[in-house]
């Protein structure tokens, strides 16, 4: 009963000090990609991405943080949106531990490939930083790049030039370099990881530079390099960078086949280079639970959004599609819907091209069984019958005029043609209520044990975020804009369609289906591919997986395809579709700085106003 | 002298033993035996006193009698004047702190499970809120406001001398002798840091000297039904929310009749589930004493049940007091609390509220469904009923045990050579423990009948021992100058430890949580440890001095060392004094004969806070999990930066004190007004995101309480033999308000601390009714809401105007509005109305004005969503042809799946006044009680919470306006994103918790 009971022993939790331990340093790059985990499969940053681009717009059970991001008249984008607030809530910490892995790395003894790691990321998260907000601070308090070990509450943002230049292009060149050929775990950087991210930053950088339709900057500055190069020199290095990741490809590969990147049982193959992972195997390390999940913090529940209410399907007074833990199905929220100009224009192909087939749910399949109830067959549609398994509601590949819609299918606006018994939606007539999902990011669980399984659990499988198609795509879209080599910006594009063409399963029917429609995908690319034909393909390559806000920035098309879009209101009976008009001006290319950011400064208001983007 | 022996004896004819017989004028005396007799030789002219505590003294004249038998009456008033002061007592009339002091009898007249409910509307300045309704709960306690801003605000704790670190239900509020109530600075200054937040001393009953064996048993038995159910709407008017949805919507109702809806329905969930609480306690007790020691023993146990099934709780406890004197120079005791309590809890009642009343428990044959999973258009959903709870039995089970023993063991010797001087060696051991098992089986609970079964298994150990060394002086110096002096050094420390693991898929669905090894080890969802201790080590002086009875002075020095704060700020030594003045006791008051008491008190005093948790000065490193394939590994980042300067807490306390006693104290009061001023508030200072670190504890910050108290006790009626009538009341104020936060922050909106507001508020938009095409400004309500629709909620604009009278912007955050929801004043009554052997008191509480926060209402609650997806609270919502409405069009414009601006909704005006209990009672005094032997037989009937007035929120729903959950529990946010920030987490709220109930209870009193 002296002092000594006035002295602390933590011993329940860590102190900083275990981050200069070895042990806390590779702690820290695990932290790395855990941290991807609140952006990659969160639904709200994940909307930020999604909604008001030309792939989605708001659905039937949106709420603001959906309608705020359509730009169309229901919402705005201010200070405190929230959805726009993530990418900067989420990745300073993730920048400042970098920094502290770069500097504690060497007392403690770890490998450079290793550090490597940190570098990567340091520069991947200002990248990501830099597209959304412009110039934002190299400096966290302690210095430029250094590790912040001060309670700092003023902040200076640097201008794009220099978030490029000292903040991301040196730690990518260097994880090059240092990085190894292949991941020291699965799924960690690699030095083709890196190219992908160097390539890429090349590339929105020289449009930065050139800059075709005036859009403002912030904080203002010249569009000069400080290294006195000018945007072709930034779209050759992007070009030269690519090829070589294309060239010198280490363990990554295309898949053969476009179903095959994206069917849950083969998650973390060769062509995916980044991913924020999950797992089925334990709740405490997928971060999530397994058997219901909010959609906060780390949970992947991105495709929850664009999953419409399928499960208030109806036929016979059963409940013909429940909610089941499947691919196609999964947990409905009715958030976000695909405009029909997704259907009819960027997914116009859908028998050649496999990418329709492979990206939508385009049949609603019934599974009444599972849940229990043992009726063999249900009357659908023109009285007929459907056994489990069978389609119950269906998407129109082709337009059917004769649709008769009068029979509400399904109880859920379902209409039918002759001979089917299934009730059919032409896809130029879906509304905001019922539309096809988004089979790509479905729910992929390996424990249903023939029931329903667990669709409330948060996405078990890794959510994309590179893949090695887009080097193709990077270097095509250099070539276009004036990048010279060996491969032209075609032939790049067609080694992505002419895989696009191959099939070997049908997604809507169910059904094997060995095709191969590559020369004719080849045969129908325009000789001269340009900047539109490029965005289209990426839609077509990465529909909904969180790029397209990101790729109309960058190429500064977002106002122009997001104009306006066609949907059919929220009732799901609603076949007549009208159009909706975005008013996206040039502020908006840069999403305002979050009201908690300038709440939480210590500065003057003059600062604090300065400190915000233009517009918000 | 002649030799004169008697008999002292009570009012009953029962001998008084250790009455000192003393001869007048001298300090000639002797003492009563145990059979009350006494000897003594005296002047057959001279005088005896006789003095016994809680008796009157007698003088009686010899007159030359040899045997004079006395007897005495007993001292009410003197017993009530004993004030326990924390080390020590003192009579009411030389007290200069603000304290109150609170009789067993007064508390005994809520019977609740715990002491702070019966606190409640007892004393002034006091605030008692309920945070949970569910059994064995126990409410939050705020002495003079909140001064602290992220630290701790509850009320140290005394039990017996030593500070009590256990559960607030642990003690039996039967076992209570008195509760002492230390509020301001001066008075709180000798227990340092940890008193900062006041303190309340808990002395629990013991025997007196000389007493004869006392049996007593108490018990009651209470029925508890639902105050009134939580007003949901029926099937029809369910139906027409959804036909108003969809003629704002187009013509589409948003949901429709749908899943295993029928029209035919119309099921009353509420019904289905609430049952009959009840509330029951026995206690027994022993208690007695010799010449030189006295000993209380006592068993009790409590039961209580919510009107949810599942919800229980039960404590058995047992209580020793021993206090025994050894020659003239020793005294060694022990008092033990030893508590044994089992909670349990299994179902929420958010199910029965959103149920759709247009769904069937029952199936096609009018049988129970054998699980209630029913869909509707929107939502899979699973209600609970008793029928299935019961059902259901084991497959759902929770059970939390918590065992305690908290003992205070002391020494106690006079110094011989130095009159008044003692040295006491106190002693406190304190131990608790508790296990909490939860178990769901495969299915239960849930839509899903194959959602996986889960169990977890989570205990922990809290140990904490305070070694006191105290030298105590007490004399009276030439009649005139009594001295207390109290030294202390004492060394206390705390260390708390747990465990726990989660699972699922349990195999055997029998074991409950006692077999989760059985579980495969991919299936652990949760598991860990845990550890903590903390320290403190203090000096500390008081003298207590007064001159004559008039001039009263106190005065208190104490130093604490914490180990929670930063080396080389661990110390702190603060001051403490206060100053009265007996006014009555003055020459020139003496022929004033209305006034029996006056007194003046001034007093000021420091005291600190230690309010962070443990290890908060070292920063913290925060892990993750995360998965590379099949690989699992753990990442660690900084969360927070360590402070190395990190110290004290301080608060200042200035306070004004008037205490009186009129008509011969038939009416008595005390006024109080007081400052509180705190000053390096420890809080976690958020940092700017760009930073990379979430936050750093500092101090920074200031803070002021205000206040005005008054408390009043009247005799209205005074006659022994007929009537007498007694009220009390108390009324008091507190302003709070945050003076400073850090350089530069005005507000910090993630916490919602404002400078110039108090720490608990609401920040929301004001809402100012609804739009309507009738307002004048109506032609910019797409400037001022885009998107937005006539009958829509209406906030109040902040913004500036074009010149043709539009908006300049569209309503936005800036338009959020500071409102505090602090009420004018609160209080509490009493009154006791006696006649020969009946009585009936009552008690109640009020408060006038102030904010009570609904969550049923507003949007965090999910119930008054007005889309018609979920049933929906029973509001006057807007139609065109009811423009005039307090809620808005439903099925207009949306906020996540609320209404816009949902969340104002949930505001009502704070006034209420509540009677909380009435009860009449019968002391049987005929013969046959005596002749049984008894002493006492009592027999009662209480109702609690019989009834509400002016209460506006009552009026609208006829629910309790008293709060049931804090803002975190049962506020259901279901969507993360949906922003519920926008009231402080300090107020409690109602909202969908265990219903709040009237008791109808009978009791027995009964002492042999």
């Amino acid at each position: 009963c002296t002092e000594e009971i006035l002295q602390e022993e933590p011993r329940g939790v860590f102190t900083p000090d275990f981050f200069q331990t070895e042990l806390g340093v590779q702690g820290g790059l695990t932290y790395l990609y855990e941290n991807l985990r609140y952006l990659y499969g969160q639904p709200y940053y994940y909307n930020s991405l999604e909604t008001g681009t030309d792939e989605y717009t708001y659905a039937q059970s949106a709420d603001n943080n959906f309608k705020n991001a359509d730009l169309s008249g229901v919402g705005n984008i201010i200070s405190d949106t929230y959805t726009t607030s993530v990418a900067w809530n989420t990745v300073f910490p993730a920048i400042n531990t970098a920094s502290g892995i770069i500097e504690n790395a060497a007392a403690v003894g770890i490998d450079a490939s290793v550090v490597a790691e940190a570098k990567f990321f340091r520069a991947f998260n200002y990248f990501l930083l830099v597209q959304q907000y412009g110039g934002v601070p190299l400096d966290l308090g302690s210095g430029e790049l250094v590790f912040n070990s001060s309670a700092v509450r003023t902040s200076i943002r640097n201008t794009v030039p220099e978030v490029y230049t000292k903040g991301i292009f040196p730690d990518l060149v260097a994880a090059i370099n240092e990085l190894p050929d292949s991941p020291r775990l699965t799924g960690t950087a690699t030095k083709n990881v890196a190219r992908l991210h160097l390539a890429k930053a090349y590339l929105t950088y020289a449009w930065w530079l050139e800059n075709p339709n005036g859009i403002p900057t912030y904080p203002e500055t010249p569009r000069t390099d400080p290294d006195g190069k000018d945007a072709l020199y930034y779209f050759q290095q992007a070009y030269t960078i690519a090829m070589d990741g294309i060239n010198n490809p280490g363990p990554y590969s295309l898949q053969e086949y476009f179903y095959d990147v994206h069917v849950g049982s083969n998650d973390r193959h060769s062509e995916m280079m980044l991913y924020a992972d999950r797992t089925e195997e334990s709740p405490i390390y997928n971060g999530a639970s397994l058997g219901w999940s909010g959609t906060g913090g780390s949970a992947n529940t991105a495709v929850w959004m664009v999953t419409s209410n399928y499960t208030t399907i109806k036929v016979d007074d059963v409940a013909a599609v429940q909610r089941e833990a499947d691919q196609s199905l999964g947990r409905p929220w009715t958030r976000m819907a695909p405009s029909i100009n997704v259907f009819e224009e960027t997914f116009a192909e859908k028998d050649l091209d496999s990418r329709y087939d492979g990206t939508f749910v385009s049949s609603y399949r019934g599974n009444w069984d599972k849940g229990g109830n043992s009726t063999p067959s249900l009357t659908a549609a023109n009285g007929m019958q459907i056994t489990p398994g069978d389609a119950v509601i269906s998407f129109l590949d082709d337009y059917d005029a004769t649709v008769d819609y009068s029979v509400n299918g399904g109880n859920l606006g379902g209409g039918e043609v002759a001979g089917r018994s299934d009730y059919v939606i032409n896809l130029n007539e879906i509304n905001r209520r019922f539309y096809p999902g988004l089979w790509k990011l479905g729910t992929y669980r390996t424990d249903n044990e023939g029931g329903l399984g667990q669709p409330n659990g948060a996405i078990t499988r890794p959510f994309p975020i590179a893949k090695f198609s887009e080097f193709y795509f990077i270097a095509a879209e250099a070539y276009v804009k004036g990048a010279t080599g060996g491969q032209t910006a075609y032939q790049l594009i067609n080694v992505i369609r002419g895989r696009a063409g191959k099939w070997r399963y049908d997604n809507g029917e169910k059904s094997e289906r060995m095709e191969d429609n590559s020369a004719a995908m080849i045969a129908a690319t325009p000789l001269v591919v340009d900047l539109d034909f490029i965005l289209a393909e990426r839609s077509r390559e990465y529909f909904g997986e969180g790029y397209r806000w990101l790729d109309l920035v960058r190429t500064q098309k977002w106002a122009e395809y997001a104009a306006s879009y066609k949907i059919a209101s929220n009732d799901a009976s609603d076949h007549s579709p009208t159009t909706t008009n975005r008013t996206i001006e040039k502020f908006h290319y840069l999403r305002p700085i979050p009201q908690s950011q300038i709440d939480d400064l210590d500065m003057s208001d003059d600062e604090k106003s300065a400190y915000q983007n233009p517009g918000y | 002298n002649i030799k004169v022996s008697g008999t002292v004896t009570d009012a009953n004819g029962i001998p008084i033993p250790g009455v000192s017989v003393i001869i007048q004028n001298t300090s000639t005396g002797a003492t009563s035996d145990l059979d009350g007799k006494y000897t003594i030789n005296v002047s057959s002219n001279g005088s005896l006193e006789f003095h016994s505590l809680g008796y009157l003294t007698k003088t009686i004249p010899v007159n030359g009698r040899t045997s004079i038998n006395v007897q005495l009456e007993e001292d009410t008033q003197q017993l009530d004047e004993i004030v326990v002061v924390g080390y020590g007592t003192q009579r009411k009339e030389s007290v200069t702190g603000s304290v109150v002091s609170i009789k067993a009898e007064d508390l005994q007249e809520v019977q609740t499970a715990n002491f702070q409910q019966a606190l409640q509307g007892r004393a002034a300045g006091v605030n008692i809120s309920t945070t949970s309704t569910r059994p064995g709960a126990a409410p939050q306690i705020r002495i003079r406001g909140v001064r602290s801003l992220s630290g701790n605000n509850d009320p140290l704790i005394v039990l017996n001398g030593i500070p009590f670190s256990g559960g607030l239900s642990d003690i039996n509020s039967n076992d209570i002798a008195s509760l002492d109530i230390l509020k301001d600075a001066s008075a709180t200054a000798i227990y340092g840091s940890r008193g900062a937040n006041g303190v309340i001393i808990i002395t629990t009953k013991a025997g007196k000297k000389g007493q004869k064996a006392k049996f007593s048993y108490n018990t009651y038995y209470a029925a508890k039904e639902v105050f009134s159910k939580y007003p949901m709407m029926n099937g029809a008017q369910l139906t027409q929310l959804r036909a108003d949805v969809a003629a704002n919507n187009g013509g589409t109702p948003i949901y429709d009749l749908g899943g295993d809806e029928d029209l035919a329905n119309d099921t009353d969930w509420q019904d289905l589930l609430f049952g009959t609480g009840i509330q029951t306690t026995h206690d027994i007790s022993v208690q007695g004493g010799s010449e030189n020691g006295t000993y209380n023993i006592g068993m009790g146990y409590f039961k209580e049940t919510s009107v949810v099934p599942g919800d229980a709780f039960e404590r058995y406890s047992i209580r020793a007091q021993v206090d025994q004197e050894v020659g003239t120079l020793f005294r060694f005791g022990l008092n033990s609390v030893m508590n044994f309590n089992k909670t349990s809890s299994i179902v929420g009642i958010n199910g029965v509220l959103s149920a759709s009343p247009l769904l069937s428990p029952y199936d096609a044959n009018g049988d129970f469904l054998e699980s209630v999973r029913l869909q509707t258009e929107a939502d899979d959903s699973w209600i609970p009923t008793r029928n299935e709870i019961s059902r259901v039995g084991n497959g759902k089970k929770n059970e939390q045990l918590d065992y305690g023993s908290y003992n205070n063991i002391y020494g106690e010797v006079k110094i011989p050579w130095v009159d008044g001087l003692k040295f006491r060696l106190n002693l406190g051991l304190n131990f608790r423990t508790s296990r909490d098992g939860s178990f769901t089986g495969k299915g239960v609970f849930n839509y899903n009948p194959n959602n996986n079964s889960s169990a977890s298994y989570n205990s922990s150990i809290t140990k904490d021992y305070v070694i006191e060394n105290q030298l105590l002086f007490d004399r009276t110096f030439a009649d005139k100058h009594q001295v207390n002096f109290v030294g202390l050094f004492s060394s206390q420390q705390t260390k708390y430890d747990n465990v726990g693991l989660g699972v699922q898929n349990i195999p055997n669905e029998t074991s409950l949580w006692y077999n989760l090894d059985a579980a495969l080890s991919e299936d652990i969802t949760s598991y860990g440890t845990g550890f903590s201790a903390s320290g403190l080590l203090s000096y500390m002086a008081r003298v207590m001095y007064q001159y004559d009875n008039r001039y009263l002075f106190t005065a208190t020095l104490r130093s604490d060392g914490s180990s929670r704060l930063a080396p080389g700020h661990k110390w702190v030594t603060y001051p403490a004094m206060s100053l009265g003045w007996n006014i009555k006791n003055e020459k020139f008051m003496e022929d004033v004969n209305v006034v029996n008491q006056l007194k003046l008190r001034v007093g000021y005093g420091e005291t600190s806070n230690q309010a962070v948790s443990p290890y908060s000065t070292q920063g913290r490193l925060s892990t993750r999990n995360y998965n590379f394939g099949s690989n699992f590994s753990t990442g660690y980042f900084v969360s927070q930066l360590p402070n190395p300067n990190l110290g004290w807490e301080f608060s200042e306390t200035f306070n004004y004190g008037l205490d009186f006693g009129l008509f011969d104290n038939r009416l008595s009061g005390t006024v109080e007004y007081y400052v509180t001023k705190t000053s390096d508030i420890l809080y976690g200072l958020g940092l700017p995101a760009t930073s990379g670190v979430s936050s750093v504890t500092s101090n920074i910050g200031k803070t002021q309480n205000k206040g005005f108290e008054l408390s009043l006790n009247g005799t209205i009626i005074d006659n022994p033999d007929g009537i007498t009538w007694d009220v009390g009341v108390n009324l008091y104020t507190n302003k709070n308000e945050i003076i400073a936060l850090a350089t530069g922050e005005e507000r910090n909106v993630g916490q919602l601390w404002f400078v110039g507001s108090p720490v608990n508020v609401i920040y929301d938009y004001q809402n100012i009714g609804l739009w309507n095409d009738t307002d004048s400004d109506y032609q910019y309500l797409q400037d001022f809401e885009p998107g937005g629709n006539v009958g829509m909620v209406k906030v109040k604009y902040t913004g500036d105007y074009n010149a043709d009278g539009s908006p300049t912007r569209q309503i936005n955050a800036d338009d959020r509005i500071v409102q505090d929801p602090t009420p004018d004043f609160q209080g509490g009554f009493n009154t006791r109305l006696a006649y020969k052997d009946f009585d009936v008191s009552m008690v109640g509480t009020f408060q006038s004005g102030g904010t009570i926060i609904s969550t049923l209402h507003s949007s965090n609650g999910y119930v008054n969503l007005l889309t018609g997806r979920r049933n929906n609270v029973d509001v006057d919502y807007w139609t065109p042809n009811n423009t005039g409405a307090k809620y808005p069009a439903p099925g207009g414009i949306q906020s996540g799946d609320n209404p816009k601006y949902g969340s104002t909704l949930g505001f009502f005006d704070g006034s209420y006044l509540k009677v909380r209990t009435i009860t009449a009672g019968y002391n049987f005094n005929q013969p046959f009680v005596k002749d049984f032997g008894f002493d006492k037989l009592r027999v009662y009937a209480t109702v609690q919470n019989p009834f509400v007035l002016f209460s506006p929120f009552n009026k609208e729903s006829g629910l309790d306006p008293e709060t049931n959950s804090g803002v975190n529990s049962n506020g259901s946010r279901q969507n993360v994103s949906v922003n519920t920030s926008n009231i402080s987490k300090g107020i409690p709220t109602v909202g969908a918790n265990a219903p709040s109930t009237r008791n109808f209870m009978i009791g027995l009193n009964l002492t042999f």
